[in-house]
């Protein structure tokens, strides 16, 4: 063991690594000091622990006794000869023979469960990584076909180990070294080739989701389709700008509830249904119709609906009669009562000599109001503009 | 006269507005890309910048906080698509002083720019409609009462310009002096950029926005 620390402090064997860890690090750490792959020391303890437990107990000892990694970039360890790796491995299978032969043994399944072990190690370590590689290694370059040899090797020691356990379990006693064999195959063939399977179903999810994805796609293309360019195809042939506007201003309302979901498409609430008269009216009489609604109304829908069609009605006569060039609509929910305010800065009306002439007015709005409860408060100037005012409450009219 | 820059990734949009603004305004420049529209304006200082909101690298939100932090006294004026004010909440936030729709007319936008460049709020009415509801007198908690609720004054105002009257016909409406009128909307957008109101908070989340 050396040190290019100047000051000689005490050096453990080895290291807990901190980053090659799958419990307190300490297989990862002895397999950095051995410059070994990880996955043979932990096959290692795994198969002591078949001697009473005796890997287990090691494991955790190791793991509070030796101290983490600390950064030893400046310090490097020798690595150990594959001669010394072999002597630590005889050493193991000399203590496992020990504990067989004074009886700390989990029985005749030992040796070969741990023929499968190894086996199984030397098949995932070339295999596990890079198992397209290996796989396609076989024509490949010479180092490649070494590592497909390893696969090879390694299922035949599983297998071979697989076979001798199994024919030593009780319940599958009667059945043939043959079926046996088969069935030690067909098991080893999945551990090994598991990784590979389960990289396989990961590309057909990934490729199922590119599906998914494109099939959205197609359905947004075939709607922009249907509607946007529509709609632009129409405002191309229209010469009045008025209609041109509305137009657009429809198909935007539409194309935003699509792509938003907006709640203005929920004609049962108070801002759904006040959205969906506005763009009607706009669709009737060219006229561009903004709406704006504070809070949630929570009315009967007996009355929402008899305000709402009062508002329409409203709508419908300031952007029928007034001439302006816009109409706004303001709701507002206060207190159990909701107030809607139809604006429009038109020509206005002389409101003592509406009545007559103009049953939208009396009929339409004023008797749909009252016969719910609610009222309705005009305010009309010549030249000035129109605001009609909706009150309906929601208590008990 | 007045100098306003424009930033807007839609060049089209941009080439228009610009020529119905260049008579009544002098255009100092303008750009379709967050950055290059940063240093621009560091550099001409225009009085007011008309900005998108939805633009590729930061959107508009961007161009107001870096400007604002080495040009404090920029006036910005927020573009939007659409009149939803989860848009522009966040340009508000951010120091704009007001935003107005891009189906906004050329006499409109021509106001709104004055107006924002004498040091004055614009707010479009579902902005309006937004501060009344988030404002909602009932909703009692309020971590400093003067900031997170509006005046019975100012609450009218905004019903006001909710029901699509401008600042003039408001101050007639209330017999108030414009001046007044728009002293009231300065002061509802004070709030609006720094009240801790937890409904905006709220508000912004469920939109993902800030």
């Amino acid at each position: 063991m050396t040190s290019t620390h100047t000051e000689q402090r005490f050096q453990w064997p080895f290291y807990r690594s901190t980053k090659d860890r799958l419990f307190g690090g300490v297989g990862g750490g002895i397999a950095e000091r051995l410059g070994a792959p990880s996955i043979y020391v932990r096959a290692a303890f795994i198969c002591a622990s078949l001697a009473a437990g005796l890997g287990i107990v090691l494991y955790l000892l190791a793991a509070l006794v030796v101290p983490n990694d600390p950064d030893r970039e400046d310090t490097t360890h020798d690595k150990a000869s594959s001669a010394q790796v072999a002597g630590l491995g005889l050493m193991l299978v000399a203590v496992m023979l020990v504990f067989q032969t004074i009886g700390l043994w989990f029985g005749p399944i030992v040796w070969p469960t741990t023929l499968v072990i190894f086996g199984l190690a030397i098949a995932i370590d070339t295999s596990g990584l890079n198992y397209e590689q290996s796989l396609a290694g076989i024509a490949g370059a010479g180092d490649m076909r070494r590592s497909w040899w390893l696969v090879v090797g390694g299922l035949v020691m599983m297998v071979a180990g697989l076979v001798v356990v199994l024919s030593s379990l009780e319940s599958l006693q009667g059945m043939g070294v043959l079926a046996l064999a088969v069935l030690a195959a067909a098991a080893g063939f999945l551990i090994v080739a598991g990784p590979w399977l389960w990289s396989l179903i990961e590309d057909l999810r990934t490729e199922r989701r590119a599906r998914i994805r494109s099939e959205e796609k197609a359905e947004m293309a075939a709607h922009l389709h249907d509607s946007v360019l529509q709609t632009l195809a129409l405002i191309q042939r229209t010469d009045d700008s008025k209609k041109m506007v509305t137009l657009a201003r429809s198909q935007e309302r539409e194309l935003r509830s699509w792509l938003f979901d907006e709640r203005a498409g929920d004609v049962e609430t108070l801002r759904g249904a006040l959205a969906q008269a506005a763009s009607k009216v706009e669709e009737a009489h060219n006229v561009p119709v903004s709406v704006v609604v504070v809070g949630e109304s929570s009315l009967p829908s007996d009355r929402q609906t008899a305000l709402v069609g009062a508002a329409t009605e409203a709508m419908m006569n300031a952007a029928e009669h007034s001439g302006a060039p816009k109409v706004s609509v303001f709701a507002e929910v206060a207190g159990g009562s909701v107030d809607v305010f139809i604006t429009d800065q038109g020509a206005g009306f002389d409101s003592a000599a509406i009545d007559e002439d103009r049953k939208g007015i009396a009929e339409s709005i004023r008797g749909r109001m009252q016969r719910h409860g609610g009222k309705v408060h005009i305010d009309s100037e010549l030249g000035i503009g129109t605001e009609i005012h909706l009150t309906m409450s929601g208590g008990i009219a | 006269m007045t100098s306003v820059f424009l930033v807007d990734d839609h060049r089209i949009f941009l080439t228009g507005v610009r020529s119905e603004l260049e008579d009544a305004f002098e255009i100092a420049g303008s750009s379709f890309d967050v950055d290059d529209a940063v240093d621009q304006i560091r550099t001409l200082r225009p009085d007011v910048v008309l900005v998108d909101v939805h633009m590729p690298g930061g959107g508009g939100v961007t161009v107001v906080t870096n400007v604002l932090e080495t040009n404090p006294d920029t006036s910005f004026l927020a573009l939007s698509v659409s009149d939803s004010p989860e848009d522009v909440i966040a340009m508000i936030r951010a120091g704009a002083r007001g935003y107005v729709t891009k189906s906004i007319g050329p006499d409109e936008l021509t106001d709104a720019i004055t107006r924002i460049a004498a040091g004055d709020a614009v707010f479009s009415p579902s902005l309006a409609g937004f501060v009344l509801d988030a404002f909602a007198s009932s909703m009692p908690v309020q971590e400093d009462p003067e900031l997170d609720s509006l005046t019975p004054r100012e609450q009218e105002v905004m019903r006001q310009i909710a029901r699509g009257y401008a600042y003039k016909q408001i101050a007639t409406r209330l017999s108030i002096s414009v001046k007044t009128v728009e002293t009231h909307v300065s002061s509802v957008l004070r709030k609006l950029q720094v009240s801790n109101r937890h409904e905006l908070a709220r508000w912004a989340s469920d939109r993902r926005i800030v």
